[in-house]
């Protein structure tokens, strides 16, 4: 993982409990027959006996279901983890990240979700754009303007387009790009000033007029006068097929009969002369002129569309050919062909780098979220895009306890005594000795006002390939309440032979013994022996054992000869996969506590018994997966 | 009741700020937010296929988004590794060598062959690009609004289960309508028939649409996924320096993707050297094993031979394919010749390309070539052999008419796609009257101003705005569809309760793989009057 070993993730609990539906039951229930049986499903499995079953932070599904725990919530109502798949989010209010004004609600979907001010992403690298001046001379601010890129050096200028004023350059920009498609003169003025520019914009159907340079569109566009009123960009064309479509629907459904409609009623000798018209009508009609008279009574067809104003595309037949002359062209190259990302957002026609518009900056939103269960809010931010501040947020981490690790640095005395745990210091966390004991001290730190009991499980071989084996030393323990910072303080106070914890060396892990504890946390050691790899299973560690550190390094470098020989022999799936050799560690943690029941009075009758009169026994329980290290190959 | 007057005070001066309506749903009584009023009238579209999901609102060309379903988008959230790309740790691990079906599987969402497909897995990645198409993209409340959902018009019954609960349970959609692929795509063409050649990831589907219809389906797994998995090959071959391709492929996934979306071309068909000049070209792409600094020089020749060899079946003869792997273009034809003449009249000249391969510059041209040689060769009759050939030749030398094949209908269509096939296939239908008839002509011209007469009989290609529009399209025009899913009664019966008695009126007309997809305002009250029942209807 990325994230800087060591790290803790939580498994919402959500993940266990799918949802109810009838035909999965049927399904559930037919699919052990198909499996393979060389491969059974860990998840059906998991579907039988749901608690049973340890959870494995390898399987593919589990990345969906893991979360850091601070971007968890907490329900105070149904007492329960939330993750982003149990929640359900309202929009308040949505903003341009660039400029922080807010859209109304109203306008967020005209302008597409985009800003409608003046912020630009780079389409070349998404880096925002800046509105700059050509013409700087003499510091007076005028002059065609462009939007340039500050990272890559992308200008609008690489697509030929300039600004006649700094502001409002979306409108202006969609003045530029998007062609009306009704009055013909406009567009006769844009397909000027595209050719005045040189640009050849996302028309993909444009690409061939332009090609062979910029000379050879200006016959091509003169030829055909008619052309100009031709939707070319997509947006056009789907203008036009959707009014040509209205009118069909609307010719068709006046004279009352089903446009397409020989579904039902093959009876009706209605639709029966129409399916029998749809091939001879032309024929028929001619040779018997009544048939014309006839025809003009009936309801007409809903037709296709048959030009290209109605949105009739055809290809030109020399579009391919210019595409394939243009991509080995000599200036065009890769870098003159757009990439996948660059195209994500981009007309789906834009093929060349030329062809990229600048992107306008997504809105973002500011979401209030609820409980999906229970409807409750769990997270309310302000309203205002600037403001960063929550009415309401619920976070998951001060309702459960943070759980931090460090490694155990041992004193170099003991290392006499305790050969296999010899390196004095800290052990490297991104590469970890297989076979090799590690000890860590996990802190858990509660955040609650109530004191909480944990307990801890783990299986004692981490599953998956590489099985590592992992011991809780004191699986058991408490931890103090959230109470006032200065009861730590006077406690110390009182007892001054806590202070002893600031020199661990004199200290040995113990089992069943907590290493250490605070105010509202406690810390156990953990001992970990990481496996080791699969195609290194041949391979003698004969530095285990050693204290020498030069014969270790020898060793790992046979190991790498030893895994790329291994790689080249045997099947793939025997090699490491990706992330294989990353120690991660599954814990069930339980955590019980008597919470106050005047916080929630009716809930304390609901959902348990009290234990005094006044207070709740209260349980949650959830996985964890610790990420130690990374094994070293 | 305060509520209700304040809304609508505020609704009904269009400069109303529109922070009123704001506060008004900061009430916690109020469930719905500021956003409710666009999405009653808007539903969402998506489009679930493979390897992507296009997501936006009807009534617009494009989609608002493209999400994937890569390893990068399964990521645990909170790994940022995705960002470290180009930089010193990602080179520092090196690509695996796996094997084409290993490398490829972690991008797609699904695989047909449910066997080994984690359905939980499936349902988990929708759940997580749903939402972030919601969250990043349509920047509107989730789930209020109708959903209008584009699938494969084939759909194994589990994985459909698996796409509508997670959609229904996730979210409060207040219904699903169901909308086929092939016949979105005709609808974007501006059609009411075509056939549909769809280059998608794991296979190549050609479907004859006849009236919204899919009356022919024919299959070839020579699409996109074996077209990456070549070009992987290729690749991997250049940087081993093998002559022969070895069993797995040790170069990254994106790499290879952005190489054959940057630079994969199609030769034209043999005979049309148009590209001669550019055949000895070199271009450089990024070299394979540190794509950020150095280069390598390929012929611009070879980029093509990926395409040539996984697309159109190259150096193969046609006895060692098999049913599931004929090139192309054989699929297209043999598509045109189990239709029934008048469709396949009506379909050659609209045959519409989507999909993923359809971008590859050159492949739609080369399909419609060859496809024209291979009518001008056999005509439509599929039956082949050297006895047939024998006796065409000796029809052949008795001179009739034409060279034509034996069980040909109209003879006008036959000298159109004859005399287009053979050249470009890009003309317009003239209505061929042999014979002068001054009567006719006159009535040709009065029937000329009212009807367009139909282009058929020739082969042409008509551009789609893809199946994402055409549902935009269609729901747009209010059109209600035949798979109209509600959240109560799936919730209640599940895939379980759709009625499949639907289609009985079809059974004598149609096989099984009749599609009734019929995007008409009256269809869906058109099953029995029976308003409680719903349907699946092709995906039953």
């Amino acid at each position: 993982m990325s994230r800087p070993f060591p790290y803790a993730y939580i498994s919402c609990p959500c993940a266990n409990t799918p949802a109810p539906d009838p035909s999965r039951k049927r399904r559930s229930r037919e699919s052990p027959q198909k499996a393979s049986p060389e491969k059974p499903r860990p998840e059906l499995q998991l579907d039988d006996e749901e608690d049973e079953q340890t959870f494995d932070p390898r399987a593919p599904r589990s990345n969906f279901s893991l979360y850091p725990p601070e971007q968890l919530l907490y329900c105070e109502d149904c007492h329960q983890i939330k993750c982003p798949r149990c929640i359900t989010e309202e929009i308040l209010c949505w903003y341009c990240p660039n400029c922080l004004f807010e859209t109304p609600s109203s306008m967020v979907r005209s302008e597409g979700n985009r800003c409608a001010r003046n912020c630009f992403n780079c389409p070349a690298c998404t880096a925002p754009l800046s509105v700059t001046t050509l013409e700087n001379r003499g510091g007076d601010q005028s002059g065609p303007w462009v939007l340039s890129c500050g990272y890559c050096m992308w200008t609008t200028l690489d697509i030929g387009i300039k600004f006649d004023k700094p502001t409002n350059i979306r409108a202006q920009l969609a003045k530029m790009t998007t062609e009306p498609s009704m009055p013909a003169i406009h567009t006769r003025q844009v397909s000027k000033t595209f050719g005045d520019l040189k640009s050849p914009l996302s028309m993909y159907s444009s690409i061939d007029d332009q090609l062979p340079p910029v000379d050879g569109s200006r016959p091509d566009n003169e030829d055909q006068p008619s052309d100009t009123s031709i939707p070319r960009t997509r947006n056009a064309r789907f203008a036009a097929l959707k009014t040509f479509y209205k009118d069909q629907v609307a010719a068709t459904t006046t004279s009352g009969v089903d446009p397409g409609d020989f579904g039902a009623s093959f009876s009706s000798p209605n639709t029966l002369h129409r399916i029998m018209s749809i091939y001879t009508a032309t024929r028929i009609t001619a040779l018997y002129g009544n048939g014309n008279k006839k025809a003009r009574n009936r309801p007409p067809v809903m037709r296709e569309a048959v030009s290209a104003n109605e949105g009739l595309a055809l290809p030109k037949p020399s579009s391919e050919t210019a595409i394939i002359q243009r991509m080995a062209s000599d200036d065009c190259g890769w870098d003159g062909l757009a990439s996948l990302e660059q195209r994500a957002f981009q007309s789906p026609d834009a093929r060349f780098v030329e062809d990229l518009l600048p992107l306008p900056s997504l809105l973002r939103t500011k979401r209030s979220k609820r409980c999906k269960s229970c409807k409750h809010i769990l997270v309310k931010p302000e309203f205002k895009p600037s403001s960063t501040r929550y009415r309401i947020r619920l976070i998951a981490l001060s309702y459960i306890p943070l759980a931090t690790m460090r490694p155990l640095i041992l004193p170099p005395t003991t290392s006499a005594s305790l050969p296999s745990l010899s390196s004095a210091a800290a052990p490297n966390l991104d590469a970890l000795t297989p076979q090799r004991p590690i000890q860590l001290l996990l802190t858990l730190k509660n955040h609650m006002f109530d004191p909480v009991r944990i307990t801890l499980a783990t299986p004692s071989v981490t599953p998956g390939r590489v099985a590592s084996k992992v011991t809780i030393l004191c699986p058991q323990f408490d931890i103090g309440a959230n109470s006032d910072v200065w009861d730590e303080a006077l406690q110390s106070a009182t007892a001054p032979d806590r202070s002893s914890r600031t020199s661990p060396y004199e200290k040995v892990a113990e089992a069943g013994k907590v290493w250490d504890k605070g105010r509202n946390w406690t810390t156990v050691v953990l001992e970990v022996v990481p496996g080791s790899l699969p195609g290194l299973k041949l391979k003698a560690y004969k530095g285990v054992g050693d204290d020498d550190n030069d014969d270790d390094d020898d060793d790992s470098d046979e190991n790498e000869g030893a895994l790329d020989w291994s790689g080249k022999s045997k099947d793939p799936a025997q090699q490491i996969q990706p992330d294989e050799d990353v120690l991660d560690i599954p814990v069930f943690v339980r955590m019980e506590w008597n919470s106050d029941s005047q916080i929630d009075p009716e809930e304390g009758i609901g959902s348990g018994k009290g234990l005094g009169g006044d207070s709740v026994k209260r349980e949650l329980a959830y996985w964890m997966v610790l990420g130690v290290g990374r094994i070293e190959s | 009741m305060s509520t209700l007057r304040h809304s609508q005070s505020a609704r009904s001066p269009p400069h109303t700020p529109q922070h009123q309506l704001r506060s008004n749903n900061n009430s916690f009584a109020s469930n719905s937010s500021g956003s409710t009023y666009r999405v009653e009238e808007d539903a969402i579209i998506f489009e679930l296929g493979a390897r992507w999901l296009r997501a936006g609102f009807e009534g617009e060309s494009e989609p608002k988004c493209i999400v994937g379903f890569g390893p990068e988008e399964s990521r645990r959230v909170g790994d940022y590794r995705g960002w470290l790309r180009g930089t010193a740790a990602e080179q520092e691990t090196p690509t695996q060598s796996a094997t084409p079906e290993d490398w490829t599987r972690p991008y797609e969402l699904w695989n047909m062959d449910l066997r080994d497909v984690d359905l939980g897995l499936v349902e988990d990645k929708i759940e997580r690009a749903v939402r972030e198409a919601y969250n990043k993209y349509l920047l509107t409340d989730a789930g209020l609004a109708r959903l209008v959902l584009v699938l494969p018009s084939v759909m194994p019954h589990p994985l459909l289960s698996s796409v509508l609960t997670t959609l229904f349970v996730r979210w409060r959609f207040p219904s699903i309508t169901l909308l086929n692929t092939p016949a979105m795509a005709t609808t974007a063409a501006g059609l009411r028939s075509a056939l549909v050649v769809d280059i998608g990831w794991a296979e190549t589907v050609v479907t004859g649409v006849y009236e919204y219809r899919e009356v022919a389906t024919k299959r070839t797994t020579r699409a996109m996924k074996a077209l990456i998995q070549e070009t992987g090959r290729l690749i991997t071959q250049i940087t081993d320096g093998k002559s022969q391709p070895g069993d797995t492929l040790s170069v990254d996934f994106e790499y290879c993707e952005e190489v054959a979306s940057r630079f994969l071309w199609c030769k034209p068909s043999q005979g049309q050297d148009t590209l001669a000049e550019i055949s000895d070209k070199t271009v450089s792409i990024p070299s394979p094993s540190d794509p950020g600094s150095s280069y390598i020089d390929l012929p611009f020749s070879k980029l093509t031979e990926p395409v040539e060899r996984v697309l159109f079946a190259r150096d193969m003869a046609d006895s060692d394919l098999d049913d599931e792997e004929k090139p192309l273009p054989l699929v297209v034809y043999n598509t045109l010749v189990s239709l029934l003449p008048d469709a396949r009249g009506i379909c050659m000249s609209r045959i519409v390309f989507m999909g993923g391969g359809a971008n590859i510059a050159g492949v739609r041209r080369r399909v419609l070539n060859e496809v024209g040689l291979l009518v001008k060769q056999y005509g439509w009759s599929p039956v082949r052999g050297k006895v047939i050939d024998r006796n065409i030749q000796k029809l052949h030398d008795l001179k009739l008419s034409h060279p034509a094949a034996p069980n040909y209908d109209t003879a006008r269509e036959h000298t159109d796609s004859d005399s287009s096939a053979s050249e470009d296939g890009y003309e317009t239908a003239d209505e061929p009257d042999t014979e002068i008839d001054p009567i006719e002509q006159k009535l040709q011209r009065v029937r000329d101003k009212e009807a367009v007469p139909i282009v058929q009989g020739i082969l042409r290609e008509v551009e789609t705005l893809g199946p994402w529009a055409g549902a935009s399209l269609v729901t747009n025009l209010k059109v209600r569809g035949v798979v109209e899913i509600e959240r109560e009664k799936y919730l209640q019966q599940g895939l379980a309760g759709a009625t499949r008695d639907w289609d009985h009126s079809h059974k004598d007309t149609k096989d099984s793989s009749a599609h009734s997809q019929i995007p008409d305002r009256r269809s869906g009250l058109r099953s029995g009057g029976d308003r409680s029942s719903w349907t699946l209807a092709g995906w039953g």
